[in-house]
């Protein structure tokens, strides 16, 4: 044929700019994660106990409600600082589970099924992945966790009078960076797991033991060796003591357990560092031979 | 006393169908494989492999009653003895050299070791993996993976082989030495069961066909035979002679000839006849004319590559 | 009757012992080799053994004196009961036995077992087996270096106590709770890795079971692997937070009782194993 005749083009139709391409990632990630019953459920799950706190706050708020409902009992419930630490705790965990359910199908299954090669050779780099499935991550969890929060705050702050809102804006600084932080911490230590482990029966395990055996071996370390320095290894621990801090309540532990909210934040970030360079050695397009 | 040797030596599928869910995988298969060389042709999704999945007991029928020689793969030991599977998962267990995993399977059968050894170094000699047996299995190309699979399913000197898209892969020498060794063991008496999309090698060796699309059995038997009794399609003769275009014109005078082609180098013509007996009649009066020298005659679409297009079409639904 | 018995003990005899003993001999092997001596087995080897370690440095590190033993005491109790059996040995057979059937499914390979001339029953119990042995040796070896690190610093005295004193009986309670724990949760986790493509979920809900437990009516409290473990604890200790659940005393089990109970649970799960394998069907497109 000769070559007048060739009516090939290649496609000079209008694109989308390259950073929105990362929300397709998101967006297929999101799908794929929302297919599962399993996900629905546990989002159901996982807001269930903002309506008790939510009736709560409406109890505490309504002293006639108070007095017919819960008859007999003349304990006010205190909307404080309190209150709402308990209400990240209880989220917190609840995102714990939802990570360790979805982050592995947003990341296992491309690897297990070999698709990175065939995403990376589109125009997507290997960060925009990346990207694209953290963002996905962080929007489930910031469904369950800061964004309900914030709501039950403001709707505490609507029921009582003006200077309550005033008085307590710290709280909501403080919902919203302590959960911020910790479902950063949890995406990004979701798909570090799912990429290295690979299948997501493993990843779902490796989630949870990531979080527990730390915590255990931290426990060890700080009875055996006499150090309050072991429970730098127990996240969960670590995390309730700088929520405690961020939204000023009460503190949770004994004086000789606490840590320094420095040597808290510097091991988070060590630790997202290291997840942050396991999601590198991974991420990458290459055929995975089962065998 | 026939009937009974019958059963031992053939593969029998009664009534066989397997639902997965709602899904249809095969439907009312009744079947009867001699020893040779069967050919399973369909399209993809057609129940081919699930055919073979039930004929080893890796899914079990949803009803219907299998026997491969008289066993039954609920007697394991008895019948993994007598029947090898070459499936096509491309997938091996974990940390295993080629050795290793031809070797562990054979002492599985409780064989000692002198003679598991011996048989992992034949079967791995027969598929031209010697060299390469102490690697990792994860380092080895898609033939070579092919072809570990394929010594391990023939190692144990089964008498039954099923073999699950056992070309795929492999580059054509690879092909061509595994058709080889197919046809072989076909001559050796042994039962081989082979589904493939490469037809036209497949078909060099096959000695039946069995037809599947949709889960369905459309067809089954000696490929000429199967070719015979699509009779509402014309079949397709080539006729190497010295004057091709003389011998298209006088067959066309008959109406049973539909399609007259010239071959590509001028020494011959494909014809499409609705009725074959009459021309080859025809055919012979031609030739003790001798104007036209005819030198050789060959049926054109006599295989298991035309019966597809036939019975099964390009696009996979049975016509 | 007796005609019964005579033709099941002909039958019984008839069974090529032999061939299964090889068979499940080569596929224990196989396993076994693969749990242990593997890259991608480490993790199993530090879930086991990081507490030996800390063990370790305490033992250069710290000044050991006689009146310290209790102490040592105290935090070896907590590592076996809070640490190995909640942590290390749960996660470590959640691993090694939920790989057995559910990982060869996932990494399409299970096929060439069932494809092998060997009965499925036998291939699962073997592969129980492999896993029960390479969890119980890792476990067991651990415990052993736990034991001698922790009392060894201590000189005389601590080998008095690990031989003449209250420490035999402790060492002895140990070195029976590891292989129990071991065993029980193998023979949980490789049911539900049975009974579910992803059995971590239900491995959670079985940490949260096994947390609740003591709170519960006696006739749930059967149905677990740490209430048995728990009567069979030499020193108490009492937990913070959730882990107070644990140390919760309800009704007085002699250890021998802990002990068959727990393996009769074994046996149950194991015989239902048995019955899921062999109706096992190989459908890798829905894993």
């Amino acid at each position: 044929m000769s070559v007048y005749k060739h009516d090939y083009r290649p496609f000079a139709g209008k694109v989308t700019p390259r950073w929105m391409r990362i929300y397709v990632l998101s967006r297929y990630g999101a799908a794929e994660a929302w297919s599962s019953k399993i996900t629905v459920g546990l989002f159901v799950l996982s807001l269930l106990p903002l309506v008790i706190f939510l009736i709560g706050i409406y109890l505490a708020n309504n002293p006639l409600a108070r007095a017919l409902i819960v008859k007999g009992s003349s304990g006010a419930i205190d909307i404080d600082a309190g209150y709402f630490l308990k209400m990240l705790e209880f989220q917190s965990w609840l995102a714990l589970i939802l990570t360790a359910w979805i982050a592995p199908r947003l990341i296992s299954f491309d690897l297990a099924d070999n698709a990175l090669p065939i995403l990376l050779s589109h125009p997507v780099s290997r960060f925009g992945y990346v990207l694209g499935k953290f963002l996905a991550m962080f929007m489930f969890l910031s469904i369950v966790t800061w964004i309900p929060c914030l709501l039950l705050f403001a709707y505490q702050a609507y029921s009582s009078p003006l200077p309550w809102f005033a008085a307590h804006l710290s709280i909501a600084a403080g919902l919203f960076s302590g959960a911020i932080l910790w479902i950063t911490v949890l995406s990004i230590l979701g798909l570090a797991l799912s990429s290295w482990v690979k299948w997501r029966v493993v990843a779902t395990g490796a989630i949870f033991a990531a979080v527990f055996v730390p915590a255990g071996v931290g426990a060890i370390m700080s009875a055996i060796l006499r150090t309050r320095w072991g429970f730098l290894l127990n996240l969960p621990m670590m995390m309730s003591v700088l929520w405690q801090r961020m939204l000023g309540a009460h503190p949770i532990f004994a004086e000789k357990y606490a840590l320094p909210t420095p040597a808290i934040l510097a091991m988070l970030l060590a630790s997202c560092v290291c997840f942050v360079a396991m999601l590198n050695a991974r991420i990458r397009a290459r055929e995975v031979v089962r065998g | 006393m026939t009937d009974h040797a019958t059963l031992h030596d053939r593969i029998q599928f009664e009534n066989v169908s397997k639902f997965y869910g709602e899904v249809l995988g095969v439907n009312k298969v009744t079947l009867s494989i001699p020893p040779g060389v069967t050919t399973l042709v369909g399209p993809n999704g057609s129940g081919k492999t699930t055919l073979m999945n039930l004929m080893t007991g890796l899914v079990q029928a949803s009803s219907g009653t299998i026997s491969v020689l008289g066993l039954s793969p609920g007697n394991a030991t008895e019948f993994f003895r007598a029947v090898g599977y070459c499936t096509q998962f491309d997938s091996f267990p974990r940390g295993l050299s080629g050795w290793q995993f031809v070797f562990d399977s054979l002492m599985l059968h409780g064989m000692d070791k002198m003679d598991a050894f011996r048989l992992t170094v034949e079967a791995l000699d027969r598929v031209q993996l010697g060299d390469s047996a102490g690697w990792p299995i994860a380092s080895y190309s898609k033939g070579m993976r092919q072809k570990i699979r394929l010594a391990q399913s023939i190692a144990h000197h089964p008498r039954v082989l099923i073999l699950d898209e056992p070309l795929n892969g492999l580059d054509p020498m690879a092909r061509a030495e595994s058709l080889a060794l197919f046809e072989e063991l076909g001559r050796q008496g042994m039962h081989l069961i082979i589904s493939s999309h490469i037809l036209d090698e497949v078909d060099r060796i096959s000695d039946r066909v069995v037809l599947i699309t949709g889960g369905y059995l459309i067809a089954e038997g000696n490929i000429h035979q199967v070719r015979q009794e699509v009779r509402d399609k014309p079949m397709q003769v080539l006729i190497r002679c010295d004057h091709p275009e003389l011998l298209a014109s006088r067959m066309f005078s008959i109406n049973h000839c539909v399609e007259a082609r010239l071959h590509a180098d001028g020494q011959g013509v494909f014809l499409r006849t609705g009725d074959i007996d009459q021309f080859y009649s025809m055919l012979n009066g031609i030739a003790a004319e001798g104007v036209i020298k005819i030198n050789a005659v060959a049926p054109a679409d006599d295989d298991a590559n035309a019966i597809y297009q036939y019975l099964i079409g390009s696009d996979g639904s049975a016509s | 009757m007796a005609d019964t018995v005579g033709s099941f003990s002909r039958s019984f005899a008839q069974q090529p012992w032999a061939l299964w003993r090889r068979q499940a001999g080569r596929l224990t092997l196989i396993e076994v080799r693969r749990n242990l001596f593997s890259w991608k087995a480490s993790w199993i080897y530090f879930l086991a053994f990081v507490p030996t370690l800390l063990i370790f440095i305490h033992g250069l590190v710290d000044r050991h004196f006689v009146e310290g033993i209790s102490d040592d005491t105290n935090v070896l109790a907590g590592i076996v009961q809070f640490y190995y059996v909640r942590l290390g040995i749960f996660f470590g057979c959640l691993g090694i036995f939920s790989r057995l059937i559910r990982g060869e499914m996932i990494e399409r390979s299970l096929h060439f077992y069932l494809l092998s001339p060997v009965r499925r029953e036998i291939l699962l119990l073997s592969k129980f087996a492999a896993g029960s042995i390479s969890a119980v040796l890792l476990f067991e070896t651990a415990m052993v270096a736990n034991i001698a690190l922790m009392y060894g610093p201590f000189g005389a005295a601590g080998r008095d106590y690990v031989f003449h004193g209250a420490g035999l009986a402790q060492s002895e309670a140990y070195l029976v709770i590891v292989p129990l724990a071991c065993l029980g949760y193998g023979a949980v986790f490789l049911l539900l890795s049975m009974m579910f493509k992803n059995p971590t979920p239900a491995a959670m809900l079985v940490l949260g079971w096994e947390a609740i437990n003591p709170v519960l009516p006696s006739v749930l409290q059967k149905i677990s692997v740490a209430s048995y473990l728990r009567h069979l604890m030499p020193v108490s200790i009492p937990g913070e937070g959730i882990f107070a659940l644990l140390t919760v005393e309800t009704e007085p089990v002699s250890g021998w009782a802990a002990a068959l109970g727990l393996l009769l649970l074994i046996a149950v799960v194991l015989t239902y194993s048995c019955y899921r394998m062999r109706r096992l069907e190989i459908r890798y497109t829905t894993e």
